[in-house]
């Protein structure tokens, strides 16, 4: 049974794992959603009590009933390396392909489902409180007064994005950045703004957990450095799991439904690690790089495994 | 008004085109000019920070 790998051409990450896969000796189609239609072809037929498919790319064939495990990494959006693009035809490959594959027995890292619910950066900081771990105290609003008592609260803030998303025309990074004791808040009702107590960390933790596999590095960090994304100071170690934490994660896991979670945690001055983020599809590679945890393996072999009965 | 946040957001920094690898359709993977995997070198994979935490901001928003 085949591994079908959704990504773009150029993501070595997902390259990592193709090559495990390869030498587990597993068959695997590696396609870019953004190919269909065009290099993507796609078939399926619902008679009588069930439905038989395939997917062609390239060279390659597969049954949908032979698909044991879909990996949903970097793809593309359906349809956008069409000649003529619309959003009605994106819509349409979308739709033609999530639906005929989300009917089949394959396992999914991650069900698109799951992915969409676990992207709400709000519904994971419920989820994060509900599962026991540490979380600064934080703000989503479009009131200029409500953000205003919040900084009198907690005075000392950083401001990030709601969705995650970079501003993109033109191009524009957001960074997890500190705002000013003085800043001034009426432009909050120009838009949903989050705003959280600032953490003064003493390192940051990227914790990957892959089906109930922990892989969890620490980078130190300057106390005054807010977002580690963008600094290219220090490099990841391996680093032990709280008991607590464990724990946290597996509740988190379960209730977010993943099979794949990347975990960003600030490391305080007592050692407490405060949840930021569970980003459902977060990098693993220059984790790896730094610290040889063997993370693609454990992908790998996740995705290697049988399907669903 | 603009919004809040984007009083904070700054120009991306583009990233140097260096790709010295390229998209092998029969092996699924990408590899250097010499044929070898583009994952076996170390210092193409630091270099072209294609791994970072980053790597997917620009079109996808999974860091």
């Amino acid at each position: 049974m085949t591994v079908l790998v959704l990504t773009c051409e150029e993501d070595l990450t997902a390259d990592m794992v193709v090559a495990n896969l390869h030498d587990l000796g597993v068959p695997l189609v590696r396609l870019d959603p953004a190919d269909l239609p065009g290099r993507i072809d796609l078939s399926a037929e619902y008679v009588g009590k069930g439905f038989h498919g395939y997917l062609k790319t390239d060279e390659r064939m597969v049954s949908l009933s032979g698909l044991r495990s879909v990996w949903v990494r970097r793809p593309g959006a359906p349809g956008s390396r069409a000649a003529e693009q619309s959003t009605w035809l994106t819509e349409e490959s979308e739709q033609a392909l999530y639906g005929m594959l989300t009917a089949t027995r394959a396992r999914w890292m991650n069900h698109p489902a799951a992915a969409v619910q676990a992207r709400y950066k709000p519904w994971q900081l419920h989820t994060a409180q509900q599962s026991g771990f540490a979380v600064p105290a934080t703000l989503i609003t479009s009131f200029p007064a409500v953000a205003r008592q919040f900084a009198a609260a907690y005075q000392d803030l950083v401001v990030k994005s709601v969705s995650g998303k970079h501003p993109g025309d033109p191009p524009m990074v957001l960074p997890t950045t500190r705002i000013g004791l003085d800043a001034d808040f009426t432009a909050v009702a120009a838009g949903p703004t989050l705003l959280q107590q600032h953490i003064r960390k003493q390192a940051d933790i990227r914790l990957t957990c892959v089906d109930g596999r922990l892989f969890a590095a620490r980078k130190e960090a300057d106390p005054e450095e807010v977002d580690g994304r963008f600094t290219q100071n220090g490099s990841w170690k391996p680093a032990e799991v709280p008991d607590l934490v464990r724990r946290s994660v597996a509740a988190y896991m379960s209730a977010a439904q993943l099979a794949y979670g990347a975990f960003d945690f600030a490391e305080d001055g007592s050692g407490t690690w405060w949840f930021l983020e569970c980003n459902q599809g977060g990098q693993f590679g220059f984790i790896q790089l730094d610290t040889d945890q063997p993370i693609t393996q454990a992908i790998a072999t996740w995705l290697a495994a049988a399907p669903l009965a | 008004m603009r919004p809040f946040a984007l009083s904070y957001a700054r120009p991306a920094v583009k990233p140097e085109a260096t790709t010295p690898y390229t998209y092998d359709a029969t092996r699924q993977l990408n590899v250097l000019p010499d044929g070898s995997p583009a994952t076996s070198s170390r210092l193409v994979l630091l270099a072209t920070s294609a791994t970072a935490s980053t790597a997917g901001s620009k079109t996808h928003f999974d860091d």
